[in-house]
């Protein structure tokens, strides 16, 4: 099990910028997620890792050990891909005993510690049918099995549940979690998924056009996020702009009619800037909450029953806002509702770019 | 302040990458397919070329304007010939002659028209109706490509024979309906001659581009109201133009280079104007190379007609590069346009192509003929059956000998073919050095290279003072010389087809594979040789049948030594007369051995490894 550290990582493909000068650590034993939009250099960060490209720039320490220059066969690494990469001329036995066929590791424990490993992902019995007579999920479980085989220093996993169905995904990426927690080995996990990397992951961090905008535990990041774009990635809201009209003691800022008060977590917001303001629908209550509230009063426009609440969109002096609602309220559309949101769920955000 | 740098990775970092790209696996698969390409390939057409443009230690173009300005290669007035010229009771159909080089243009002009005219026509009709008995015609259609080197033109021209000739003998004699006999023969004999054999290739091309036109194409311009013969030129025929041209140029070049045809008509009727075309001119040249001589006019010739089919052939290849349409067809129904006629159209279908099937495969049948019977001394009509032939090729010694010699050097070249070809389509498809472009076009190029032209070049540089004596000259021991130029000429067949399976394999596959710590060299024994496995095999299976069937280095390179000589040779030998009377029979039971060798790996091909039939194309 290893630490690893990513220096000033970079890494061209012609003109186009996949890592930008990315540097940040994984810590020994870390589920560690790489989470952006698609082409935002997440799979190039990792493939990085793995040594199956080499960057432009920069360096890739293990334990503090550089190996930039090593080729993927001298890292250790075990990587899943996310088509899955079975060979599809070797059975279940073959393809799991490959690394260990290739360490010259002896016949006897080969086969010891293949059956250990299907055993581990539950697919005893497997061993000898060919991957195209597999489902997907059993596909993703032989690839997984496959790597950690050979007890990998680390577990890179590339969008592993974005072939499966809505409902494996969910059993997968529990089985995944625990897995990595039994096993205790640094995991690096790709995926563009929000809501997969927050349930998944010890930390977090969000790639945008190669560059890494935050790196934080789920909670900081769905909370305390660093720039609109995260704010907007992740989970749903509302996006308001407006000029700040007071910095001090917390940040109040003016949208058309309404003026909000917030936290600013950047500390980068100042008097007569142009800001934004986001605010989860999560965090509205109806009633008068004892902490300093922010209060918005409009006409529903919209309502969207969800099941466990339901989604409302208000009309506030011509901003629309986004609310949920226990599903009990009766909220007809052309009413009227007035929501409270605390100052310290009032996020504020430097408007940049 | 990110794009500062962008574009212009430094002098070590691309010093770094060219280290990691050329691992050992990769190194020695770029070393190998560079060293055979460049010494057998690069190496003696550049001394052809040196030659070509050398006189007295100096460069000019005196050989050049020597042959473009003699009458006797390039002649604008008729040197003699006859066309629709009737005389006592006999039209002749010879054509015309314009001096050698004027001919070999005029006649490989005429069959890339002819055979693009038929096979456009049969690709209409195989792709767009749906008839009875389409999967028989789909199969007899192709007998055409079946080998029978010298024995299809012998057999052309025996059939169009004035004298005894079956056509005659049909037409004027029994059924009256024609005022004169008809001689075919010379020029216009050629270019039957090859039409027949050549058809199928631009049929398979075009239908192949045919099939892959989205029929929602053809759809939208019948709704907007183009129908007819108007929707096929402004909608179809621009669709299947890149197959059509890759055909066109493939038939051009095989019609420029062949030596089959002109052999077997003058073993047929004797007539001189069949010789007057350049790739008779430099074969003929070559049997006074036994002394150890080409003129540089030869030469310059070989080059010359070198130059215009690959010039051809590159031009074609970047144009279809260009013109590669992808039909982009998201999802819906991919409705083939093919339609279901009368009964009666149906039964014209049938007969027309019937009739075309009978005349294209009028060469192979004829060769069975002569094989299996003694037609070749009967006259009109074979008498009688005989097996004497076909035990002849394991009585008589000098069959077996050429035999047993095909089938080794065949052999070793597809050994050599099956290591060289796997490298360089490896290296194409999957590894990023520099240069990779120039191995992929070496690697293709042979195609257009007339072998008569990779003959003489060969002959020039390999009987240098530098090699003489050794295995490499051809003079002391032809063996591996032949054994290289069919490991050239036959290489893209090779290539082409391990290709194909590269680009069945994902690129994860060989990166899990390296990512679990096996090195390139291993990934690409354990993973990526198991892939392709079906495609090599099948790859070597049509190379070797081509390499059997190889005529232009074969008679010329195979000649130089008697020991040495390839079946084809051996057939070229009987055809052209040197042999005893009847002996041509003997030629045809070989070329029905051919035929059997060609059936059965082409059966093995897509009945066992389920490979598409490769063909030839661009």
């Amino acid at each position: 099990m290893v630490e690893i550290e990513l220096r000033n990582l970079t890494k061209l493909f012609g003109e186009v910028v996949a890592a930008d000068h990315v540097s940040l650590t994984i810590s020994d034993g870390e589920f560690f997620t790489l989470l952006g939009p698609s082409g935002c250099g997440k799979t190039t960060t990792m493939r990085l890792i793995a040594g199956l490209e080499f960057p432009t720039e920069g360096q890739v320490f293990f334990d503090g050990r550089d190996v930039t220059g090593l080729p993927s066969f001298e890292r250790n690494t075990g990587m899943v891909f996310q088509n899955y990469a079975l060979w599809p001329h070797l059975k279940v036995f073959e393809n799991v005993a490959y690394g260990l066929n290739v360490r010259k590791i002896p016949k006897d424990e080969v086969k010891e510690r293949v059956y250990d490993a299907l055993d581990q992902v539950e697919l005893e019995g497997m061993e000898d049918r060919f991957p195209t007579q597999l489902s997907g999920g059993q596909q993703q479980r032989v690839a997984l099995a496959r790597v950690l085989v050979i007890n990998p220093a680390v577990l890179l996993l590339d969008e592993p549940l974005s072939n499966l169905d809505a409902k494996l995904r969910v059993q997968m990426r529990e089985e995944i979690k625990a897995l990595q927690r039994r096993l205790k080995i640094t995991t690096v996990y790709v995926t563009h998924d929000q809501e997969e990397a927050m349930s998944v992951s010890d930390r977090i961090a969000i790639q945008d056009h190669g560059r890494v905008r935050q790196i934080g535990s789920p909670r900081e990041i769905y909370n305390v996020p660093q720039d609109i774009f995260i704010a907007t990635f992740m989970g749903r809201g509302t996006l308001l702009e407006g000029e700040v009209t007071s910095s001090e003691d917390g940040v109040q800022m003016r949208i058309g009619g309404i003026t909000l008060q917030g936290l600013d977590s950047t500390g980068r917001i100042k008097q007569g800037d142009k800001a934004a303001c986001v605010i989860r629908p999560e965090n509205y209550s109806l009633e008068e909450p004892s902490e300093p509230s922010n209060v918005l009063e409009g006409e529903i426009e919209w309502v969207f029953f969800i099941g466990p609440y339901t989604e409302v969109r208000l009309d506030v002096d011509g901003n629309k806002v986004l609310v949920d609602v226990p599903p009990g309220v009766e909220a007809p559309v052309g009413g009227r509702l007035k929501v409270y949101i605390p100052y310290k769920d009032t996020i504020m955000l430097p408007l940049e770019e | 302040m990110t794009l500062s740098w962008a574009g212009s990775p430094s002098v070590k970092e691309r010093v770094e990458r060219l280290r990691r790209e050329f691992d050992p696996l990769t190194l020695t698969q770029t070393l190998i397919s560079y060293s055979i390409l460049l010494a057998f390939l690069v190496a003696p057409l550049s001394s052809l070329v040196l030659q070509g443009f050398s006189y007295q230690n100096a460069f000019s173009l005196r050989w050049f304007t020597d042959i473009l300005t003699s009458p006797e290669y390039v002649s604008l007035q008729s040197r003699g010939g006859r066309m629709f010229e009737v005389r006592r009771d006999v039209m002749y159909i010879w054509g015309y002659d314009h001096g050698i080089l004027l001919n070999s243009l005029v006649v490989a002009f005429s069959v890339t028209v002819l055979c693009s005219v038929i096979g456009i026509a049969v690709a209409m009709i195989m792709g767009r109706y749906e008839f009875k008995g389409k999967s028989v015609f789909r199969v007899i259609l192709l007998i055409p490509l079946l080998a029978t080197p010298f024995v299809n033109a012998y057999v052309v021209g025996k059939v169009f024979n004035p004298r005894f000739g079956l056509l005659n003998y049909l037409l004027y004699d029994i059924l009256h309906v024609i005022p004169w006999r008809i001689s075919v023969d010379g020029l216009v004999g050629l270019v039957v001659a090859q039409t027949l054999s050549y058809y199928p290739i631009v049929y398979l091309n075009v239908v192949a581009s045919l099939n892959n036109i989205d029929p929602s194409l053809e759809e939208m311009a019948e709704n907007l109201g183009a129908t007819g013969f108007r929707l096929f030129r402004t909608v179809t025929f621009p669709l299947f133009l890149p197959g059509l041209v890759a055909g066109a140029v493939i038939t051009f070049i095989f019609s420029l280079e062949d030596l089959g045809a002109p052999i077997g008509f003058i073993g047929a009727s004797a007539n001189p104007l069949a010789k007057n075309v350049a790739s008779y001119q430099i074969y003929s040249a070559f049997a006074e190379a036994m002394t150890g001589q080409i003129s540089p006019k030869t030469s310059a010739l070989a080059l010359l007609v070198m130059i215009i089919t690959v010039v051809s052939y590159v031009v074609v290849k970047t144009y279809t590069s260009r013109r590669s349409y992808t039909m982009i067809s998201k999802g819906g129904r991919w409705n083939p346009r093919v339609r279901t006629p009368g009964l009666g159209v149906q039964a014209a279908i049938c007969i027309s192509l019937l009739f075309l099937v009978v005349w294209g495969a009028m060469p192979q049948i004829g060769t069975f003929v002569l094989a299996s019977t003694d037609w070749a001394t009967s006259g009109t009509l074979p008498t009688r059956f005989t097996g004497e032939f076909f035990r002849a090729l394991l009585t008589n010694n000098d069959v077996t000998r050429a035999i047993a010699n095909s089938l080794g050097y065949s052999f070793a070249a597809v050994a050599i073919m099956v290591l060289v070809g796997s490298s360089i389509s490896y290296v194409v498809s999957k590894r990023d050095i520099p240069s990779k472009g120039v191995l992929d076009m070496l690697a293709t190029v042979p195609v257009s290279v007339p072998g008569i032209s990779l003959a003489v070049s060969y002959f020039l540089f390999f009987s240098t003072p530098l090699f003489r004596g050794s295995i490499f000259d051809p003079l002391t021991d032809p063996a591996l010389m032949l054994i290289l130029a069919y490991t050239i000429r036959r290489l893209p067949f090779m290539t082409r087809s391990v290709y194909a399976g590269l680009q069945q394999i994902d690129k994860g596959l060989e990166e899990a594979s390296m990512n679990l710590g096996a090195t390139r060299t291993t990934t690409f024994g354990r993973i990526v040789i198991p892939l392709i496995v079906t495609n090599v095999i099948s790859g070597a299976l049509l190379s070797f049948v081509y390499s059997m069937a190889e005529v232009s280095t074969s008679i010329t390179l195979g000649a130089l030594k008697e020991d040495r000589v390839p079946i084809t040779f051996f057939i070229s030998q009987i055809v052209y007369g040197t042999a005893a009377v009847g002996a041509v029979s003997i030629g045809a039971s070989l070329c029905i051995l051919l035929m059997t060798v060609q059936i059965t790996a082409m059966a093995v091909s897509t009945i066992v490894l389920k490979q598409k039939a490769s063909f030839l194309g661009v």
